[in-house]
């Protein structure tokens, strides 16, 4: 079959599943990376699935509250709740733009705007995995751990009585975002073979920056988790 | 693919009005929750609130994979492909989340 005639049908619909030619039109590449993410998104949901299973089975009476238990900010202390998580989550959301800007300026075949951009996006996961390093450690430090449950005084600081919450709550807490720290993890490291390759040139060689697209679509799944465990532990 | 100026300039567009869109929600979804201490303590209260946090966090969801993950404009029977097996994860929410008020109606009436 000549290229002329590929180029027809693949214009055409209708034709696209009788051999020959990507029906989707995309590169195998990218649509499995696509299949890895369904599976991807199917264990992270068996996580937040369980998660709430668990909590409606402990009752809502003695779960704890976000606003109680994510209510420190480094240097300035307790008493801002959400504060925290609220600046880690806008600095994913910002890494997953800059990296939307990498692909766009990838198809352009702009060298020197993929590293521009693909360097912010690194530098906005280890700034998000340097904020939840400390909320770990925080939270680790006051008591919570897997195996002792979170406490948090009732009337605020100082009051004396003190709320004890379920075992479970730190446990699932450390899994489902130790879980997805661990994406986020793998996607830094991933992002940053994929900026040096950038540099040395080898994406201008091949005469195209699909391997920026595939990456930036993992690096964005990141992001879509983050949204729903941010939705789970933090805002129900 | 490299595009002509005037689709590249409207690709920018789209992604920085995704961007205002995600942070505008978020701020607002932070701005609420932090009301649930002080003004809403009845439970029917709560219960429109996680429903508006979840429809809230479905826009979000809706805008990081169709424009950041450019699905939008992939061909329909791709995206159907993927968004398909994501239905069966409502039915798995749904039933396990009845399994969970169940659970806890048993743990009350035996002890």
């Amino acid at each position: 079959m000549t290229t002329a005639t590929n180029t027809v049908q693949a214009n055409s619909e209708s034709n696209v599943w009788e051999g020959g030619q990507a029906p989707f039109g995309v590169k195998y590449g990218k649509l499995m990376m696509w299949y890895f993410l369904l599976s991807d998104a199917f264990t992270f949901a068996a996580f937040l699935i369980s998660y709430g299973a668990i909590r409606f089975t402990v009752g809502q009476d003695i779960w704890p509250e976000p606003n109680r238990v994510f209510d420190a900010f480094p240097v300035l202390g307790h008493g801002y709740p959400l504060l925290f998580v609220s600046l880690m989550t806008f600095i994913l959301i910002l890494s997953s733009v800059f990296m939307v800007r990498a692909v766009q300026e990838g198809h352009q075949m702009n060298k020197k705007g993929v590293i521009l951009w693909l360097g912010f996006t690194i530098l906005g996961g280890i700034a998000f995995l340097s904020c939840q390093a400390w909320e770990w450690a925080h939270l680790i430090h006051n008591g919570m751990t897997m195996t002792s449950p979170i406490t948090y005084e009732i009337g605020g600081h100082g009051s004396g009585a003190v709320f004890v919450g379920p075992l479970a709550f730190g446990q699932l807490f450390f899994t489902i975002t130790g879980f997805h720290g661990f994406h986020v993890t793998t996607g830094v490291v991933i992002n940053t073979i994929v900026f040096l390759n950038v540099v040395f040139g080898t994406y201008e060689k091949k005469k195209n920056y699909d391997m920026v697209e595939k990456v930036g679509l993992y690096w964005h799944f990141v992001d879509l988790v983050w949204v729903f465990v941010f939705l789970g532990f933090y805002l129900l | 693919m490299i595009l002509s100026d005037q689709e590249y300039q409207m690709h920018k567009a789209a992604v920085w009005r995704a961007t205002i869109i995600l942070s505008v929600v978020t701020t607002v979804e932070v701005g609420i929750a932090l009301l649930y201490d002080t003004f809403f303590h009845e439970s029917g209260f709560r219960m429109a609130l996680a429903v508006f946090m979840i429809m809230a966090t479905l826009v979000k969801a809706y805008y990081i994979v169709a424009v950041f993950m450019h699905l939008k404009y992939e061909r329909k029977a791709m995206a159907i492909t993927i968004l398909m097996p994501i239905m069966f994860l409502i039915w798995l929410l749904i039933a396990l989340l009845m399994e969970g008020v169940s659970w806890h109606q048993m743990i009350e009436f035996y002890g």
